[in-house]
């Protein structure tokens, strides 16, 4: 035993020693930026990336929270977390002098109401929450809104993301009001609605490429890069634009306060602006880019796909996903709670 | 001399053991009880004044449906396991063979794969395209893939492949050590099968079936991955519900409160057992 | 003729147990990326595998811890296994009853307890963290090993050493570890399984510093599995299943 105890202190020096060298630790949604670029990043700058991802706003906000000294130095929230988390101190005001490639973004996001002067976060994905069905099962077009999700012939098989957020939306476009309602009778009535098509609901799933290449739920909720990624294995899978109204969401970098590693942060950040990054980024998750410099350097039938960059007239019909306050928010979440337990 | 010497070595251990679990386990369980009365607010996780709402909130139907549920579905897989253990330790616990080793070593290999990556093959076998709806309907007994997966059957499945070796383990120990003789004399006065299972082999192995018992019915209430990754989120334990109050609704004091409960409860049960077995059982639980 | 039901009960089990496994085997030769159907038979997951450097440095995390986790476990799992039995000690019964609890506590609140205090203590999330948390459970496994050995020891071994005049650290080192290091290294090997096979707890005190297999295979497995996790678990499989048969095969040499 006397000979472990030395030998353990001479380990753990040398892991300590280890931790202390030039990193990085992202944190950003599944699937959204591939391996590639990770090695291509760790390649030209020497910065080792730890590099982990979730599947929830409220996952990555809740880790934050809890651990004070804070580690991560990217994050990648939603924008109205990334309000959240700018109107509670969370969030490290950017020094956009070290951003170089600020200019690649397109216009139209920066600037929004989450982040009036684009000083805590960068837009890098956005998308749409829409309805897919897969034609082996189901007629093509046979759903054109939200409200025929409700129908009964769809008992237990309907996959639903599991995002508080995305399904009270949902709900609230079905009732006639805006997805950012935050009266809370409206809520309350879109917590009752969803109480209604609990008993169709198979799973809540956000991660679901493999779900519908493999058929496992063959209708449901969907984003519409997770869709196009799975319909390059699986032909039969359809995107439908509801009707009634969808929503537009914006994911954004941001670097949380106190990042240990805030030099390398402003490096992966410029890095992640590239044209030529981001070009192939996007080509990979398959999501809309924000980034206009990298759009204009996608193949055609990419840019002009209308599942991923939609036209004018079909994207009128949308709405932007944006901040609703905590007291809402904390609504949302009690609810979406209890209505996981199946109401 | 000699004494002082003994000094040293007995209270440096001593204080390194007490040290460690005030530190590590007594001090982690007193705070998630003083949680469970804290206040929550957005900006912290917990906060001051200590309230009893957390506990008032408990009281809610959804939360009395989910302890009633998680009981049941915990209870069900202990009863599965042991209905599928017992037979099948009783069968090992007799074989007089030289690969009777061997056969006890194979209900432990399966432990060192990871019990996830187990549980991920559980999916691949239960999808509507996966190998069992497959075989089954290339057989021609169905005609349509199986909703298997997504299910409160699958949730199940998982749960009793992830701890029927927990439920093996200590009933093999404990049949081992059965006196077959007992048995013998039992049939030689005239007890025919079933009596003689009943009045003797069951209560000669009922410190192993409740070892079992307890070793299944504890983790099957809380592996919150199963439910997760078989049951699409939908099926909900305690397990799920303490990680989601905590890692999700950031809702610290609630889910302390229900960490507080659940722990009370389970405290009576293995306090009930041991007041039933007597105290001297205790040594050989594991 | 009452053997037949008997060994098609006990294969039916087996089969139970070993088919997801020999499952999973075959699928890590599965050609598709992101399906869980076949799609053609490939060693392309074994050779990203190999070369996919962020699963080692995983694997090599979670093995350090549970060296690490494990020894220091053994360690002070040893020594209070030790104290339970040779001395009598105010709030003895107390050590034993905290011990006993700590087995049978639900993981997640253990690990929701340690996450509180690492939390209050500001302890940051990472290694240390982990390390803490897995000495913690491990201990008492060591302790129940451990102990059960060593009540089986003739007790006049210590009575006869300390007429002898041997000191007690001497004896310590000259009579019972000798004695008791199948225990130890038993009780060490418990708690290396348990540690590099832990999620619940480990889920909530890990931090983005230090990333361990069974976290990384959790994310994996439930954002979308790459087959390599497969070809990961295949080859872990036949390496344990090599050693079994290795010390197997030695045993029975042996008289």
């Amino acid at each position: 035993m006397k000979k472990i105890i030395p030998a353990l202190c001479l380990m753990l020096i040398a892991l300590s020693a280890n931790a202390a060298e030039n990193v990085i630790n992202v944190y950003t949604w599944s699937g959204v930026i591939p391996d590639f670029a990770i090695r291509q990043f760790e390649k030209e700058t020497g910065i080792k990336v730890n590099f982990s991802t979730y599947d929830s706003n409220e996952v990555m906000y809740a880790k934050l929270k809890a651990d004070k000294n804070t580690q991560y130095d990217v994050i990648e929230p939603s924008s109205y977390y990334i309000d959240r988390m700018r109107r509670q101190g969370m969030l490290e005001k950017f020094d956009k002098t070290k951003l170089s490639n600020f200019k690649n973004l397109n216009p139209k996001f920066i600037k929004q109401a989450y982040d009036p002067e684009t000083n805590y976060s960068l837009p890098f994905i956005w998308g749409i929450t829409g309805i897919f069905l897969n034609k082996d099962y189901y007629k093509p077009h046979s759903i054109t809104r939200w409200t025929d999700l409700w129908d009964k012939k769809y008992a237990d098989q309907l996959l639903i993301l599991d995002d508080s957020r995305e399904v009270f939306s949902m709900a609230l476009l079905v009732l006639g009001y805006s997805a950012n309602d935050t009266n809370p009778e409206h809520i309350k009535q879109a917590y009752l609605k969803l109480k209604e098509i609990y008993p169709n609901v198979k799973l809540f799933n956000s991660a679901v490429i493999s779900i519908l290449i493999d058929e496992d739920a063959t209708v449901g909720m969907v984003w519409n890069g997770d869709l196009f990624k799975a319909k390059k294995e699986n032909s039969q899978l359809e995107f439908i634009y509801p009707t009634d109204k969808f929503v537009i969401w914006v994911d954004n970098f941001a670097i949380p306060k106190g990042a240990p590693h805030l030099e390398n942060a402003y490096k992966f950040l410029n890095f992640m602006l590239r044209a030529d990054v981001d070009k192939a980024v996007a080509l990979d998750n398959n999501f809309p880019t924000a980034n206009l410099a990298a759009q204009k350097l996608l193949p055609g039938n990419v840019k002009n796909n209308p599942t991923i960059y939609p036209s004018p007239e079909i994207l009128r019909n949308g709405e932007f996903q944006t901040d609703i306050g905590d007291d809402a928010l904390n609504l949302y979440e009690k609810y979406w709670e209890q209505l996981k337990m199946g109401g | 001399m000699k004494q002082h010497d003994d000094g040293t070595l007995k209270y440096s251990s001593l204080g390194i053991i007490w040290l460690w679990l005030i530190v590590f386990a007594l001090l982690p369980f007193c705070l998630v009880a003083l949680a469970s009365f804290a206040s929550h607010d957005d900006a912290h996780l917990l906060s001051f004044p200590l309230t009893l709402a957390n506990y008032a909130e408990l009281n809610n139907s959804v939360y009395l449906r989910i302890f009633k549920q998680s009981f049941y579905i915990a209870g069900t897989c202990t009863m599965i396991c042991l209905l599928l253990g017992y037979p099948f330790a009783y069968i090992i616990a007799r074989i007089r063979s030289r690969y009777k080793s061997f056969l006890t070593l194979l209900i432990v290999i399966p432990f060192w794969t990871s019990s996830l990556i187990r549980t991920y093959s559980m999916i691949t076998m239960l999808k509507p395209k996966g190998i069992i709806s497959s075989i089954l309907m290339w057989l021609g007994i169905i005609d349509k893939p199986l909703p298997l997966l997504f299910t409160d059957t699958s949730v199940m499945i998982g749960l009793v492949y992830n701890l029927l070796p927990f439920m093996v383990l200590p009933l093999l120990t404990n049949i081992e050590r059965l006196d077959h003789r007992l048995v013998d004399a039992a049939r030689d006065l005239g007890a025919n099968r079933f009596t003689t299972f009943r009045r003797v082999i069951l209560p000669l192995t009922m410190p192993g079936i409740i070892s079992g018992c307890i070793l299944v019915f504890l983790p099957a209430m809380t592996i919150f991955y199963i439910p997760d990754l078989l049951g699409g989120s939908k099926s909900i334990l305690l397990g799920n519900l303490i990680q989601n109050q905590f890692l999700v609704a950031q809702n610290w004091p609630l889910g302390s409160a229900i960490s507080v409960v659940f722990t009370l409860i389970l405290a009576i049960m293995i306090l009930i057992y041991w007041r039933t077995m007597g105290k001297k059982d205790h040594r050989e639980f594991l | 003729m009452k053997q037949l039901p008997s060994i098609s009960y006990l294969t039916a089990i087996y089969l139970f147990f070993y088919i997801p496994i020999i499952v999973l085997i075959a699928y890590s030769f599965n050609q598709a990326q992101y399906s869980l159907v076949w799609h053609g038979f490939s060693t392309r997951w074994y050779q990203e595998l190999f070369s996919d450097a962020d699963l080692w440095t995983a694997v090599w995390h979670s093995l350090f811890l549970g060296m690490c986790a494990a020894t220091s476990a053994m360690c002070i799992g040893g020594l209070t296994a030790i104290c339970l039995y040779r001395y009598s000690f105010f709030g003895r019964k107390l050590l034993y009853g905290l011990i006993f609890i700590l087995i049978l506590s639900p993981d997640i609140v253990m690990g929701i307890s340690l996450l509180i205090l690492f939390s209050l203590l500001q302890v940051t999330l990472g290694f240390w963290s982990l390390l803490l948390a897995h000495i913690t459970f491990c201990i008492p496994f060591v302790v129940v090993t451990v102990y059960s050995r060593i009540i089986s020891f003739d007790e006049y071994i210590f009575e006869a050493a300390k007429d002898l005049g041997a000191k007690d650290t001497v004896i310590l080192t000259r009579i019972i570890l000798p004695l008791l290091w199948p225990a130890l290294l038993a009780g060490w090997l418990l708690s290396f399984t348990l540690s590099i096979d832990d999620v619940i707890i480990s889920y909530f005190v890990a931090g983005p510093d230090f990333e361990i297999l069974p976290l990384k295979i959790y994310s994996m497995v439930r954002l979308g599995v790459k087959p390599e996790i497969n070809a990961l678990c295949a080859v872990t499989f036949g390496l344990t299943l090599l050693l079994v048969i290795i010390s197997q095969l030695s045993l029975r040499k042996k008289p």
